[in-house]
Protein backbone atom coordinates (compact mmCIF):
# COMPACT_ATOMS: atom_id res chain seq x y z
CA UNK A 1 0.00 0.00 0.00
CA UNK A 2 2.89 2.59 0.81
CA UNK A 3 4.79 1.51 -1.83
CA UNK A 4 2.44 1.94 -4.81
CA UNK A 5 1.53 5.34 -2.76
CA UNK A 6 5.35 6.64 -3.08
CA UNK A 7 5.20 4.92 -6.47
CA UNK A 8 2.44 7.28 -7.75
CA UNK A 9 4.29 10.09 -5.94
CA UNK A 10 7.22 10.15 -7.89
CA UNK A 11 5.30 9.48 -11.28
CA UNK A 12 3.82 12.50 -9.93
CA UNK A 13 6.78 14.38 -9.20
CA UNK A 14 8.53 13.34 -12.54
CA UNK A 15 5.34 14.53 -14.55
CA UNK A 16 5.93 18.05 -12.62
CA UNK A 17 9.54 17.88 -13.29
CA UNK A 18 9.05 17.16 -17.06
CA UNK A 19 6.27 20.32 -17.12
CA UNK A 20 8.78 22.56 -14.83
CA UNK A 21 11.34 21.94 -17.45
CA UNK A 22 8.73 22.38 -20.55
CA UNK A 23 7.21 25.51 -18.90
CA UNK A 24 10.82 27.09 -18.13
CA UNK A 25 11.01 26.61 -21.88
CA UNK A 26 8.08 28.28 -22.86
CA UNK A 27 8.55 31.03 -20.30
CA UNK A 28 12.20 32.11 -21.52
CA UNK A 29 11.48 31.79 -25.27
CA UNK A 30 7.94 32.83 -26.36
CA UNK A 31 7.26 36.18 -25.07
CA UNK A 32 10.27 37.82 -26.89
CA UNK A 33 9.65 35.62 -29.87
CA UNK A 34 6.03 36.73 -29.94
CA UNK A 35 6.88 40.58 -29.24
CA UNK A 36 9.45 39.48 -32.48
CA UNK A 37 6.28 38.16 -34.42
CA UNK A 38 3.89 40.97 -33.81
CA UNK A 39 6.56 43.96 -34.81
CA UNK A 40 7.53 41.85 -38.42
CA UNK A 41 3.86 41.71 -38.44
CA UNK A 42 3.11 45.48 -37.73
CA UNK A 43 5.85 46.43 -39.74
CA UNK A 44 5.11 44.46 -42.89
CA UNK A 45 1.48 45.41 -42.94
CA UNK A 46 1.83 49.34 -41.25
CA UNK A 47 4.20 49.97 -44.36
CA UNK A 48 1.45 48.45 -46.70
CA UNK A 49 -1.49 50.17 -45.35
CA UNK A 50 0.31 53.23 -44.66
CA UNK A 51 1.61 53.14 -47.88
CA UNK A 52 5.61 54.13 -47.31
CA UNK A 53 7.70 53.43 -50.29
CA UNK A 54 10.95 51.48 -49.64
CA UNK A 55 13.25 54.16 -50.11
CA UNK A 56 12.10 54.81 -47.20
CA UNK A 57 11.23 51.94 -44.95
CA UNK A 58 11.47 48.89 -46.63
CA UNK A 59 9.10 45.55 -45.80
CA UNK A 60 11.16 42.98 -43.88
CA UNK A 61 10.22 40.69 -46.91
CA UNK A 62 12.07 43.16 -49.06
CA UNK A 63 14.72 43.26 -46.32
CA UNK A 64 15.02 39.11 -46.89
CA UNK A 65 15.02 39.01 -50.64
CA UNK A 66 17.71 41.63 -50.70
CA UNK A 67 19.43 39.49 -48.49
CA UNK A 68 19.12 36.56 -50.47
CA UNK A 69 19.36 38.16 -53.74
CA UNK A 70 23.05 40.21 -52.48
CA UNK A 71 23.92 36.86 -50.63
CA UNK A 72 27.50 36.79 -51.57
CA UNK A 73 28.14 40.30 -51.62
CA UNK A 74 27.16 40.43 -48.38
CA UNK A 75 29.44 37.76 -47.24
CA UNK A 76 31.81 39.19 -48.52
CA UNK A 77 31.37 42.45 -46.12
CA UNK A 78 30.70 40.63 -43.27
CA UNK A 79 33.64 38.35 -43.25
CA UNK A 80 36.03 41.35 -43.90
CA UNK A 81 34.53 43.05 -41.10
CA UNK A 82 34.85 39.96 -38.94
CA UNK A 83 38.34 39.35 -39.76
CA UNK A 84 39.03 43.12 -39.04
CA UNK A 85 37.26 43.08 -35.64
CA UNK A 86 38.67 39.96 -34.66
CA UNK A 87 42.06 41.08 -35.20
CA UNK A 88 41.52 44.49 -33.26
CA UNK A 89 39.88 42.90 -30.34
CA UNK A 90 42.45 40.42 -30.36
CA UNK A 91 44.93 43.20 -29.80
CA UNK A 92 43.00 45.12 -27.59
CA UNK A 93 42.89 42.34 -25.55
CA UNK A 94 46.26 41.00 -25.78
CA UNK A 95 47.60 44.92 -24.99
CA UNK A 96 45.07 45.51 -22.51
CA UNK A 97 45.50 42.52 -20.42
CA UNK A 98 49.22 42.88 -20.38
CA UNK A 99 49.48 46.98 -19.97
CA UNK A 100 47.02 46.33 -16.88
CA UNK A 101 49.56 43.56 -15.59
CA UNK A 102 52.75 45.93 -16.12
CA UNK A 103 50.54 49.01 -14.29
CA UNK A 104 49.20 46.54 -11.38
CA UNK A 105 52.91 45.48 -10.94
CA UNK A 106 54.16 48.93 -9.93
CA UNK A 107 52.46 51.87 -8.77
CA UNK A 108 54.23 54.45 -10.14
CA UNK A 109 53.71 53.21 -13.60
CA UNK A 110 50.31 52.81 -12.39
CA UNK A 111 50.25 56.24 -11.64
CA UNK A 112 51.90 57.85 -14.34
CA UNK A 113 50.61 55.77 -17.12
CA UNK A 114 46.99 55.36 -16.67
CA UNK A 115 45.97 58.90 -17.00
CA UNK A 116 47.10 58.67 -20.55
CA UNK A 117 44.82 55.41 -20.71
CA UNK A 118 42.07 57.37 -20.06
CA UNK A 119 42.77 60.40 -22.13
CA UNK A 120 42.98 57.97 -25.02
CA UNK A 121 39.44 57.06 -23.88
CA UNK A 122 37.52 60.44 -23.80
CA UNK A 123 38.91 61.31 -27.52
CA UNK A 124 36.04 60.38 -29.86
CA UNK A 125 37.22 58.10 -31.75
CA UNK A 126 35.45 59.84 -34.96
CA UNK A 127 37.44 62.88 -34.96
CA UNK A 128 40.98 61.10 -33.98
CA UNK A 129 39.81 58.11 -37.16
CA UNK A 130 41.29 60.40 -39.90
CA UNK A 131 44.56 60.99 -38.41
CA UNK A 132 44.69 57.02 -38.11
CA UNK A 133 43.87 56.82 -41.84
CA UNK A 134 46.25 59.66 -42.38
CA UNK A 135 49.21 57.48 -40.55
CA UNK A 136 48.34 54.00 -41.88
CA UNK A 137 46.70 54.27 -45.19
CA UNK A 138 42.95 53.49 -45.93
CA UNK A 139 42.37 50.06 -45.83
CA UNK A 140 42.93 46.91 -43.35
CA UNK A 141 45.25 48.37 -41.21
CA UNK A 142 43.96 51.65 -40.13
CA UNK A 143 40.92 50.05 -39.58
CA UNK A 144 42.01 47.36 -37.23
CA UNK A 145 44.05 49.99 -35.15
CA UNK A 146 40.33 51.78 -34.93
CA UNK A 147 38.67 48.77 -33.79
CA UNK A 148 41.53 48.24 -31.40
CA UNK A 149 41.66 51.40 -29.83
CA UNK A 150 37.95 51.38 -29.36
CA UNK A 151 38.28 48.04 -27.15
CA UNK A 152 41.39 48.81 -25.32
CA UNK A 153 40.36 50.71 -22.84
CA UNK A 154 37.68 48.71 -21.56
CA UNK A 155 39.83 45.72 -21.37
CA UNK A 156 42.63 47.98 -19.27
CA UNK A 157 40.75 49.60 -16.73
CA UNK A 158 38.93 46.26 -16.15
CA UNK A 159 41.59 44.22 -15.77
CA UNK A 160 43.49 46.60 -13.81
CA UNK A 161 40.43 47.04 -11.24
CA UNK A 162 40.55 43.10 -11.28
CA UNK A 163 44.31 43.03 -10.81
CA UNK A 164 43.84 45.39 -7.61
CA UNK A 165 41.11 44.05 -6.36
CA UNK A 166 42.84 40.71 -4.53
CA UNK A 167 41.70 39.76 -1.31
CA UNK A 168 44.14 41.32 1.15
CA UNK A 169 44.37 37.97 3.36
CA UNK A 170 45.12 35.89 0.54
CA UNK A 171 48.37 39.01 -0.82
CA UNK A 172 49.46 38.82 3.03
CA UNK A 173 49.16 34.90 3.02
CA UNK A 174 51.25 34.88 -0.08
CA UNK A 175 54.23 36.94 1.43
CA UNK A 176 54.28 35.05 3.98
CA UNK A 177 55.11 32.32 1.87
CA UNK A 178 57.96 34.34 0.47
CA UNK A 179 56.44 33.98 -3.05
CA UNK A 180 57.82 36.95 -5.38
CA UNK A 181 56.11 39.37 -6.95
CA UNK A 182 55.51 37.56 -10.35
CA UNK A 183 54.59 34.74 -8.22
CA UNK A 184 51.74 36.21 -6.71
CA UNK A 185 50.64 37.73 -9.51
CA UNK A 186 50.32 34.18 -11.65
CA UNK A 187 49.18 32.35 -8.79
CA UNK A 188 46.74 34.79 -6.93
CA UNK A 189 45.96 38.15 -8.58
CA UNK A 190 45.86 37.48 -12.42
CA UNK A 191 43.21 34.52 -11.46
CA UNK A 192 41.62 36.43 -9.23
CA UNK A 193 41.08 39.05 -12.33
CA UNK A 194 39.62 36.56 -14.67
CA UNK A 195 35.89 37.64 -13.60
CA UNK A 196 37.29 41.46 -14.30
CA UNK A 197 38.93 40.77 -17.60
CA UNK A 198 35.81 38.57 -19.01
CA UNK A 199 33.58 41.51 -18.13
CA UNK A 200 36.08 43.68 -20.34
CA UNK A 201 35.73 40.80 -22.69
CA UNK A 202 32.09 40.81 -23.13
CA UNK A 203 32.26 45.08 -23.64
CA UNK A 204 35.32 45.17 -25.70
CA UNK A 205 34.21 42.41 -28.05
CA UNK A 206 31.13 44.49 -29.54
CA UNK A 207 32.89 47.08 -29.00
CA UNK A 208 35.63 46.25 -31.78
CA UNK A 209 32.80 45.52 -34.52
CA UNK A 210 31.53 48.56 -34.00
CA UNK A 211 35.19 50.13 -34.19
CA UNK A 212 35.52 48.01 -37.30
CA UNK A 213 32.51 49.73 -39.35
CA UNK A 214 33.19 53.24 -38.14
CA UNK A 215 36.86 51.91 -39.56
CA UNK A 216 34.98 51.09 -42.67
CA UNK A 217 33.26 54.70 -43.11
CA UNK A 218 36.20 56.68 -42.53
CA UNK A 219 38.99 54.55 -44.66
CA UNK A 220 36.72 52.88 -47.14
CA UNK A 221 37.63 49.34 -48.30
CA UNK A 222 39.80 47.28 -46.29
CA UNK A 223 41.61 44.71 -47.72
CA UNK A 224 40.30 44.62 -51.28
CA UNK A 225 36.63 43.95 -50.75
CA UNK A 226 34.98 46.64 -48.56
CA UNK A 227 33.74 45.19 -45.17
CA UNK A 228 30.06 46.11 -44.25
CA UNK A 229 30.69 49.55 -43.04
CA UNK A 230 31.81 50.27 -46.74
CA UNK A 231 28.61 48.40 -47.95
CA UNK A 232 26.41 50.55 -45.83
CA UNK A 233 28.15 53.69 -47.41
CA UNK A 234 27.55 52.48 -50.73
CA UNK A 235 24.16 51.57 -50.46
CA UNK A 236 22.90 54.77 -49.09
CA UNK A 237 24.74 56.38 -51.96
CA UNK A 238 22.77 54.00 -54.33
CA UNK A 239 19.88 54.29 -52.63
CA UNK A 240 19.49 50.57 -52.13
CA UNK A 241 17.54 51.01 -48.88
CA UNK A 242 16.40 47.23 -48.20
CA UNK A 243 20.34 46.11 -49.18
CA UNK A 244 21.49 49.07 -46.30
CA UNK A 245 18.79 47.10 -43.87
CA UNK A 246 20.36 43.82 -44.39
CA UNK A 247 23.75 45.02 -43.86
CA UNK A 248 22.87 46.93 -40.89
CA UNK A 249 20.96 43.58 -39.59
CA UNK A 250 23.79 41.89 -40.70
CA UNK A 251 26.50 44.32 -38.53
CA UNK A 252 24.51 43.83 -34.94
CA UNK A 253 23.95 39.60 -36.29
CA UNK A 254 27.96 39.96 -35.78
CA UNK A 255 27.91 41.67 -32.19
CA UNK A 256 25.49 39.21 -31.15
CA UNK A 257 27.79 35.89 -32.26
CA UNK A 258 30.59 37.58 -31.25
CA UNK A 259 29.05 38.17 -27.45
CA UNK A 260 27.43 34.64 -27.28
CA UNK A 261 31.01 33.04 -28.16
CA UNK A 262 32.55 35.40 -25.46
CA UNK A 263 29.57 34.46 -23.04
CA UNK A 264 30.32 30.48 -23.79
CA UNK A 265 34.21 31.06 -22.95
CA UNK A 266 33.38 32.82 -19.61
CA UNK A 267 31.18 29.83 -18.77
CA UNK A 268 34.09 27.30 -19.71
CA UNK A 269 36.40 29.64 -17.17
CA UNK A 270 34.25 30.75 -14.09
CA UNK A 271 31.59 28.46 -14.51
CA UNK A 272 32.84 25.97 -11.71
CA UNK A 273 33.67 28.42 -9.33
CA UNK A 274 32.66 32.07 -10.20
CA UNK A 275 29.34 33.41 -8.63
CA UNK A 276 28.61 35.31 -11.57
CA UNK A 277 28.59 32.01 -13.96
CA UNK A 278 27.08 29.71 -11.17
CA UNK A 279 23.60 27.67 -12.30
CA UNK A 280 21.30 29.53 -10.08
CA UNK A 281 18.71 27.57 -8.69
CA UNK B 1 44.29 14.93 43.42
CA UNK B 2 47.69 16.10 42.20
CA UNK B 3 49.81 18.62 43.73
CA UNK B 4 50.29 21.85 42.02
CA UNK B 5 53.82 21.09 41.64
CA UNK B 6 53.19 17.68 39.67
CA UNK B 7 51.28 19.53 37.40
CA UNK B 8 53.78 22.05 35.97
CA UNK B 9 56.04 19.36 36.06
CA UNK B 10 53.78 17.62 33.42
CA UNK B 11 53.41 21.36 31.70
CA UNK B 12 56.80 21.45 31.75
CA UNK B 13 57.77 18.24 30.02
CA UNK B 14 56.11 18.84 27.21
CA UNK B 15 57.91 22.07 26.62
CA UNK B 16 61.49 22.47 26.16
CA UNK B 17 63.72 25.07 24.30
CA UNK B 18 62.40 28.64 23.43
CA UNK B 19 60.72 28.96 20.52
CA UNK B 20 59.61 32.72 20.67
CA UNK B 21 61.80 35.16 22.63
CA UNK B 22 60.08 38.93 22.89
CA UNK B 23 61.87 41.53 24.77
CA UNK B 24 60.65 45.06 25.27
CA UNK B 25 58.56 44.46 22.34
CA UNK B 26 56.43 47.66 21.42
CA UNK B 27 55.04 48.61 18.33
CA UNK B 28 54.00 52.65 17.97
CA UNK B 29 51.74 52.96 15.11
CA UNK B 30 52.77 56.80 12.68
CA UNK B 31 49.30 57.63 14.30
CA UNK B 32 50.72 57.85 17.45
CA UNK B 33 48.77 55.25 18.75
CA UNK B 34 50.44 52.75 21.08
CA UNK B 35 49.27 48.89 19.70
CA UNK B 36 51.71 47.06 21.88
CA UNK B 37 53.76 48.38 24.88
CA UNK B 38 56.66 46.65 26.23
CA UNK B 39 55.70 43.13 25.91
CA UNK B 40 57.93 40.57 27.58
CA UNK B 41 56.97 36.20 26.44
CA UNK B 42 59.37 33.75 26.52
CA UNK B 43 57.33 30.93 24.56
CA UNK B 44 58.80 27.30 24.64
CA UNK B 45 58.94 24.71 22.23
CA UNK B 46 55.91 22.21 22.21
CA UNK B 47 53.38 24.74 23.85
CA UNK B 48 49.90 26.14 23.38
CA UNK B 49 49.77 29.24 23.67
CA UNK B 50 47.19 31.81 23.79
CA UNK B 51 46.63 35.19 23.67
CA UNK B 52 42.93 36.40 25.14
CA UNK B 53 41.98 39.94 24.93
CA UNK B 54 39.24 42.41 23.71
CA UNK B 55 39.37 43.68 20.44
CA UNK B 56 42.28 46.22 19.95
CA UNK B 57 44.58 45.10 22.43
CA UNK B 58 47.24 44.53 20.27
CA UNK B 59 46.92 40.13 19.78
CA UNK B 60 47.34 40.76 16.21
CA UNK B 61 49.86 43.06 16.06
CA UNK B 62 51.94 40.93 18.32
CA UNK B 63 51.02 38.13 15.58
CA UNK B 64 51.70 39.98 12.22
CA UNK B 65 55.53 41.17 13.98
CA UNK B 66 56.16 37.38 14.87
CA UNK B 67 55.30 36.35 10.93
CA UNK B 68 56.74 39.79 10.02
CA UNK B 69 54.23 41.33 8.29
CA UNK B 70 54.53 44.54 10.47
CA UNK B 71 57.92 45.69 11.92
CA UNK B 72 58.28 46.56 15.58
CA UNK B 73 58.75 49.58 16.92
CA UNK B 74 61.12 48.61 19.91
CA UNK B 75 62.26 45.70 21.55
CA UNK B 76 63.77 42.47 20.24
CA UNK B 77 61.92 39.37 18.38
CA UNK B 78 63.62 36.26 18.33
CA UNK B 79 61.77 33.24 16.56
CA UNK B 80 63.22 29.66 16.42
CA UNK B 81 66.22 31.15 17.17
CA UNK B 82 67.07 33.39 14.64
CA UNK B 83 65.44 37.33 14.68
CA UNK B 84 62.53 37.72 12.19
CA UNK B 85 63.98 39.60 9.21
CA UNK B 86 66.66 36.41 9.10
CA UNK B 87 63.87 34.14 9.85
CA UNK B 88 62.00 35.02 6.80
CA UNK B 89 64.57 32.94 4.63
CA UNK B 90 63.20 29.88 6.05
CA UNK B 91 59.49 30.57 6.25
CA UNK B 92 58.05 26.71 6.05
CA UNK B 93 59.14 26.34 9.66
CA UNK B 94 56.19 28.78 10.61
CA UNK B 95 52.56 28.13 9.62
CA UNK B 96 49.29 30.47 9.72
CA UNK B 97 45.94 30.28 9.82
CA UNK B 98 43.58 33.61 9.81
CA UNK B 99 39.86 33.76 10.75
CA UNK B 100 38.86 33.41 6.82
CA UNK B 101 40.09 30.06 5.66
CA UNK B 102 41.19 32.12 2.04
CA UNK B 103 41.33 29.66 0.10
CA UNK B 104 41.51 29.91 -3.78
CA UNK B 105 38.36 29.26 -4.99
CA UNK B 106 39.26 28.31 -8.82
CA UNK B 107 41.55 25.96 -7.19
CA UNK B 108 40.59 21.87 -5.50
CA UNK B 109 41.17 21.42 -1.89
CA UNK B 110 43.89 19.49 -2.89
CA UNK B 111 45.57 22.42 -5.18
CA UNK B 112 44.91 24.37 -1.98
CA UNK B 113 46.48 22.79 0.10
CA UNK B 114 49.94 22.59 -2.13
CA UNK B 115 50.00 25.97 -2.29
CA UNK B 116 53.01 27.11 0.54
CA UNK B 117 54.90 23.89 -1.27
CA UNK B 118 54.59 25.62 -4.62
CA UNK B 119 57.59 27.98 -3.31
CA UNK B 120 59.93 25.50 -2.50
CA UNK B 121 61.93 22.81 -4.52
CA UNK B 122 60.12 19.97 -4.38
CA UNK B 123 58.94 17.30 -6.90
CA UNK B 124 55.29 17.46 -7.86
CA UNK B 125 54.36 13.82 -6.52
CA UNK B 126 56.35 14.91 -2.94
CA UNK B 127 54.06 17.83 -2.85
CA UNK B 128 51.07 16.17 -3.97
CA UNK B 129 51.69 13.24 -1.47
CA UNK B 130 52.34 16.03 1.47
CA UNK B 131 49.09 17.70 0.46
CA UNK B 132 47.08 14.02 0.90
CA UNK B 133 49.07 13.50 4.73
CA UNK B 134 47.64 17.05 5.32
CA UNK B 135 44.22 16.28 4.16
CA UNK B 136 44.02 12.83 6.01
CA UNK B 137 45.47 14.78 8.67
CA UNK B 138 42.32 17.05 9.60
CA UNK B 139 40.06 14.68 8.12
CA UNK B 140 39.35 15.62 4.34
CA UNK B 141 40.82 12.76 2.25
CA UNK B 142 37.63 12.40 0.64
CA UNK B 143 37.09 15.68 -0.37
CA UNK B 144 40.50 16.14 -2.25
CA UNK B 145 38.81 16.94 -5.54
CA UNK B 146 36.35 19.55 -4.24
CA UNK B 147 36.41 22.50 -4.65
CA UNK B 148 36.16 25.50 -1.84
CA UNK B 149 32.06 26.54 -2.13
CA UNK B 150 30.95 22.85 -1.74
CA UNK B 151 32.38 22.79 1.80
CA UNK B 152 30.80 24.44 4.91
CA UNK B 153 32.76 26.69 6.86
CA UNK B 154 34.17 24.21 9.21
CA UNK B 155 35.24 22.71 6.54
CA UNK B 156 37.14 25.00 4.86
CA UNK B 157 38.73 25.55 8.47
CA UNK B 158 40.23 22.55 8.29
CA UNK B 159 41.40 22.46 4.33
CA UNK B 160 42.94 26.23 5.49
CA UNK B 161 44.61 24.11 8.77
CA UNK B 162 45.58 21.49 6.41
CA UNK B 163 47.80 23.92 4.03
CA UNK B 164 49.12 25.52 7.32
CA UNK B 165 50.52 21.98 8.54
CA UNK B 166 51.03 21.09 4.65
CA UNK B 167 55.16 22.27 5.17
CA UNK B 168 55.27 20.74 8.49
CA UNK B 169 55.83 23.92 10.40
CA UNK B 170 57.57 24.16 13.90
CA UNK B 171 55.76 26.99 15.08
CA UNK B 172 52.12 27.65 13.92
CA UNK B 173 49.84 31.37 14.34
CA UNK B 174 46.76 31.09 14.47
CA UNK B 175 44.59 34.21 14.34
CA UNK B 176 40.54 33.77 15.43
CA UNK B 177 40.67 30.58 13.34
CA UNK B 178 37.34 29.53 14.76
CA UNK B 179 35.69 33.09 15.48
CA UNK B 180 33.57 32.70 12.71
CA UNK B 181 32.63 29.28 13.14
CA UNK B 182 29.45 28.21 15.26
CA UNK B 183 29.55 26.66 18.42
CA UNK B 184 29.40 22.89 17.83
CA UNK B 185 31.92 23.26 15.05
CA UNK B 186 33.74 25.11 16.83
CA UNK B 187 34.33 22.21 19.40
CA UNK B 188 34.69 19.49 17.62
CA UNK B 189 37.44 21.37 15.62
CA UNK B 190 39.29 22.75 18.99
CA UNK B 191 39.38 18.99 20.01
CA UNK B 192 40.55 18.32 16.01
CA UNK B 193 43.39 20.73 16.61
CA UNK B 194 44.20 19.47 20.14
CA UNK B 195 44.71 16.02 18.67
CA UNK B 196 46.66 17.30 16.30
CA UNK B 197 49.12 19.47 18.24
CA UNK B 198 49.78 16.36 20.41
CA UNK B 199 50.82 14.25 17.22
CA UNK B 200 52.69 16.90 15.29
CA UNK B 201 55.56 18.12 17.41
CA UNK B 202 54.93 21.97 17.12
CA UNK B 203 54.32 25.00 19.58
CA UNK B 204 51.42 26.93 18.84
CA UNK B 205 50.19 30.55 18.87
CA UNK B 206 46.68 31.08 19.14
CA UNK B 207 44.80 34.37 19.35
CA UNK B 208 41.13 34.21 20.75
CA UNK B 209 38.11 36.32 22.64
CA UNK B 210 36.84 33.36 23.68
CA UNK B 211 37.92 32.58 27.34
CA UNK B 212 36.32 28.97 27.54
CA UNK B 213 38.35 28.66 24.39
CA UNK B 214 41.71 29.66 25.44
CA UNK B 215 41.29 27.59 28.74
CA UNK B 216 40.10 24.71 26.90
CA UNK B 217 43.13 24.67 24.13
CA UNK B 218 46.41 26.28 25.83
CA UNK B 219 48.93 24.93 28.32
CA UNK B 220 49.27 28.92 28.99
CA UNK B 221 46.96 31.83 28.70
CA UNK B 222 48.16 35.25 28.17
CA UNK B 223 45.90 37.36 29.29
CA UNK B 224 45.68 41.21 27.26
CA UNK B 225 44.59 44.47 28.04
CA UNK B 226 44.20 47.15 25.79
CA UNK B 227 45.00 51.06 25.49
CA UNK B 228 47.96 50.75 25.56
CA UNK B 229 47.93 46.79 24.57
CA UNK B 230 49.94 44.39 27.39
CA UNK B 231 50.14 41.60 28.73
CA UNK B 232 48.41 41.80 31.39
CA UNK B 233 49.34 38.36 33.25
CA UNK B 234 50.00 34.75 32.26
CA UNK B 235 47.97 31.88 33.56
CA UNK B 236 49.40 28.49 33.69
CA UNK B 237 46.37 26.10 32.53
CA UNK B 238 47.43 22.99 34.32
CA UNK B 239 44.46 20.97 33.11
CA UNK B 240 45.91 16.84 31.51
CA UNK B 241 46.31 16.05 28.12
CA UNK B 242 44.79 14.55 26.39
CA UNK B 243 41.66 16.64 27.18
CA UNK B 244 37.96 15.70 26.22
CA UNK B 245 35.08 17.48 26.23
CA UNK B 246 34.25 16.36 29.91
CA UNK B 247 37.04 18.42 31.06
CA UNK B 248 34.79 21.57 30.10
CA UNK B 249 32.76 20.54 32.90
CA UNK B 250 35.25 20.00 36.32
CA UNK B 251 35.73 22.69 38.52
CA UNK B 252 39.20 23.19 37.87
CA UNK B 253 37.92 24.38 34.37
CA UNK B 254 35.62 26.54 35.73
CA UNK B 255 38.52 27.96 38.40
CA UNK B 256 40.78 28.74 35.40
CA UNK B 257 38.25 30.23 33.05
CA UNK B 258 37.24 32.73 36.11
CA UNK B 259 40.81 33.39 36.70
CA UNK B 260 41.20 34.63 33.61
CA UNK B 261 38.32 36.35 33.44
CA UNK B 262 39.34 38.21 36.41
CA UNK B 263 42.56 39.14 34.77
CA UNK B 264 40.91 40.53 31.58
CA UNK B 265 38.56 43.22 33.61
CA UNK B 266 42.13 45.17 35.12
Amino acid sequence: MGNVQTEKLEVNNEMANRKKVNWKFLHSWVPPLIAFLIVMLAWQFGTAMLQIPPYILPKPTDVFMATVDNWSRLWDSASTTILESVIGFFFSVVIGVSGAIIMASSKILERSLYPYAILLQTIPIVAIAPIIVIWFGSGMNAIVIIAFTIGFFPMLSNTLIGLNATDRGMLDLLSLYQASKWQIMWKIRIPAALPYIIAGLKISCTLAIIGAIVGEYIAGIGGGDGGLGYAITVASTTMEIPYLFACGIAASILGIVFFLLVSLLSKVLLGSWHESEMKKD
Amino acid sequence: MMTTTELEEMVERKTGQHVVKMKGVSKIFPNGNVAVDNVDIDIADGEFISFVGPSGCGKSTIFKMISGLVENTTGEIEILGSQVQTAQQKRTDVGFVFQDATLLPWRSVLENVMLPLEFQRMSKVEKREEAERALKLVGLKDYAKSLPRQLSGGMKMRVSIARALVAKPKLLLMDEPFGALDEITRQSLQSELLRIWESQKMTVLFITHNVFEAVYLSTKVAVMTPSPGKIASTVNVSLPFPRDDEIRTTHQFSDIVARVSRDLKF
